[in-house]
């Protein structure tokens, strides 16, 4: 091979120079101490260029060696019989370091080749996993767009069904138009009862079209809070006022800690969240049972605040995925035993709101393993003087 | 109407029942409202309705398997409430004999249109069980012993399986019939994946028998679905 040539070049230079090195002091020193020098040589060739180049340098060594330093001297005779003992020992150690050697570079180099393949293929794999993975997830988000999008035309062609069925048979009457069927004139009541079913789905496709709105703001991070000093009593008094219709005949127990501290949270959105898991607890609990509303401090400077009905509870299992939007436990997770009634928007947007605050929302049983207990925290938040700019910047055209 | 027919309205949407309750009861039927499949069932075994109007996603019992338990137990017909983008299932519960169905958001028209139809067509069923020699609709006549076919005074000529098709649909004229129904009644059992064959045999049935068959009047086309008999054109 081509490649071996600097080898080859490599032992006659290195025993060449060796030779010329101890020459001069062949009286000097004695031929162990030579032959040693010309196995390090040996040695040398084949750690560098391998068991063959060695062969060489061996060869030339057992020449040089002989030629040079065994008396009789410049002959390649050879006068004493240990000399000849001395020669071959040489020689033979001399092939077995080169063999030796040699073999162990070759194999250092295939194990680096190895190493290099295995790299190369791992490489290979792991472009081939992300590619896949990335094939997956794309896969995924457009399986959840599509989800999505049927969720979104669901909820907003149910009402919309009710509010052409209930047009149209207004109409039919003002047209007088009869067809086949004789026409049974609308009395006042059930021409009341249209209206109020149009009346009533208009506002719950306009509920609808907000909650997407807000929603869409929190994802796109455009939710900036308004945040001022408050006391959660007046938060909590304010989203029970205007739950109150939701809740006749309930008993909606309020439990707050003495001496709670004033909290600088966005009071609006704090109490759009109460008022959301108040809703919630109406709709998924026995008409007349109670509700139960706390709040306390908790570790970390932070207030921790409770909703808790006495329903059938949300399966552990659904706890995390009742926050994503349009999820409804009663539809999507069969826990079939209330109609929703809910957009499968609140819970979104009251983590939404909560996360805007840097706290955390999630769910648990109810004391005593009955019902479920929505559970979020604030920060009483006295360090949040960076908002500053920013709110004062969305004062005039923030949430509502 | 001497006796008022009787609507069961099967929806899980409250507003819904409520206006479709108020829309049927106008026009002189009796009409009952249920929330889901399971109490749909338990009312109509108590009360015998002429005519189901169902939704097909449900709580308990949906819309599909509602079908399946009256088909079951009754003949009744059944109009399917479905929404754009729900096209297979509707598909499946007109495959499990369901009559026909009204795509949300509709209008009142539309579905009492349908009511109509298919509560006519099941007082003709009951009455004319004895099933006839001669079938007369619209602009059709039909002799089943001769396999004789007159539209509009006309004599046409069908070879075989054209006429079985053509007689196939003049005994279900107005009802809905899938692909699949269709295949299985006039080909057989083995056919029903040839939705190819129906094409072919519709488009030699308009050649026959329409005015125009490009603009069809009386067979025509349900996208997606099937194809529904008009036998006046």
């Amino acid at each position: 091979m081509n490649v071996k040539w600097p080898g080859y070049l490599g032992a006659l230079l290195g025993t060449a120079l060796t030779t010329a090195i101890l020459a001069p002091f062949q009286q000097q020193i004695n031929s162990t101490t030579v032959a040693l020098a010309f196995l390090l040589i040996v040695l040398f060739v084949a750690l560098f260029w391998g068991s063959r180049p060695a062969l060489l340098a061996s060869l030339l060594g057992v020449f040089s060696l002989n030629f040079f330093f065994l008396p009789p001297l410049y002959t390649l005779s050879i006068a004493h019989l240990q000399n000849w003992v001395a020669l071959i020992i040489f020689f033979t150690t001399a092939l077995a370091v080169g063999q030796l050697s040699g073999r162990a570079k070759r194999r250092a180099e295939e194990a680096e080749e190895q190493k290099r393949e295995i790299e190369r293929l791992y490489q290979e794999l792991q472009t081939a996993f992300k590619k896949a993975s990335e094939a997956e997830a794309l896969r995924q988000s457009e399986k959840l767009k599509s989800a999505l999008l049927d969720a979104v035309t669901h909820d907003l062609r149910t009402p919309l069904t009710s509010i052409k069925a209930s047009i149209t048979t207004l109409l039919d009457e003002v047209r007088g138009r009869s067809q086949e069927d004789a026409v049974v004139a609308l009395d006042a009541e059930s021409r009341r009862e249209m209206m109020e079913v149009i009346d009533e789905e208009s506002d719950r496709l306009n509920r609808f079209i907000g909650g997407l709105i807000e929603l869409a703001r929190i994802e796109a991070g455009e939710l900036h809070l308004r945040r001022s000093w408050g006391t959660l009593d007046e938060i909590i008094s304010t989203a029970l006022t205007r739950a109150a219709s939701l809740t006749p005949g309930r008993e909606v127990a309020v439990t707050l800690e003495p001496e709670l501290p004033a909290v600088r949270v966005d009071e609006r959105a704090v109490s759009e969240v109460v008022y959301t898991l108040v809703d919630n607890a109406t709709k998924y609990s026995p008409p007349g049972s109670r509700i139960l509303i706390g709040a306390e401090r908790a570790a970390g400077g932070m207030i921790r605040m409770s909703v808790e009905d006495r329903g059938a509870g949300i399966p552990a299992n659904l706890r995390e995925r009742v926050f994503d939007k349009f999820f409804r436990a009663t539809r999507d997770g069969d826990v079939s035993t209330h109609k929703p009634s809910g957009t499968g928007m609140g819970l979104a947007i009251a983590r939404g709101i909560v996360e805007a605050h840097n706290g955390k929302i999630w769910i648990e049983t109810g004391a005593g393993g009955v019902g479920t207990r929505v559970v979020f925290t604030l920060p009483i938040g006295d360090e949040e003087v960076l908002d500053e700019p920013q709110e004062k910047f969305v004062e005039a055209g923030s949430l509502r | 109407m001497n006796d008022a027919a009787r609507i069961l309205v099967v929806d899980d949407e409250p507003q819904l029942t409520r206006v479709l309750r108020t829309g049927l009861k106008s026009r002189g039927y009796e009409v009952r409202a249920a929330a889901d499949g399971l109490s749909a069932l338990d009312t109509f075994n108590d009360w015998q309705p002429d005519l189901v109007v169902t939704d097909l996603a449900m709580p308990n019992l949906d819309g599909l398997e509602l079908c399946r338990r009256l088909r079951a137990i009754s003949q009744v017909p059944i109009i399917i409430l479905s929404a754009k983008g729900e096209e297979k299932i509707k598909v499946e519960a007109l495959d499990l004999g369901a009559d026909d169905f009204v795509t949300k958001p509709f209008g009142i028209d539309e579905l009492l249109a349908r009511v109509r139809a298919a509560l006519r067509r099941s007082v003709s069923q009951t009455t004319d069980d004895a099933s006839p020699v001669r079938l007369a609709e619209g602009d059709f006549q039909v002799d089943l012993e001769t396999r004789k076919v007159i539209v509009r005074d006309r004599e046409a000529h069908l070879t075989p399986k054209e006429f079985d098709l053509l007689a196939y649909f003049i005994k279900h004229a107005g009802k809905v019939l899938t692909h699949h129904t269709l295949l299985a009644a006039v080909w057989g059992g083995d056919y029903v994946e040839q939705d190819q064959y129906l094409r072919v045999f519709v488009g030699n049935l308009r050649k026959k028998l329409e005015t125009d068959p490009a603009a069809p009047r009386y067979i025509l086309t349900e996208p997606w679905v099937g194809y529904r008999f008009n036998p006046n054109g």
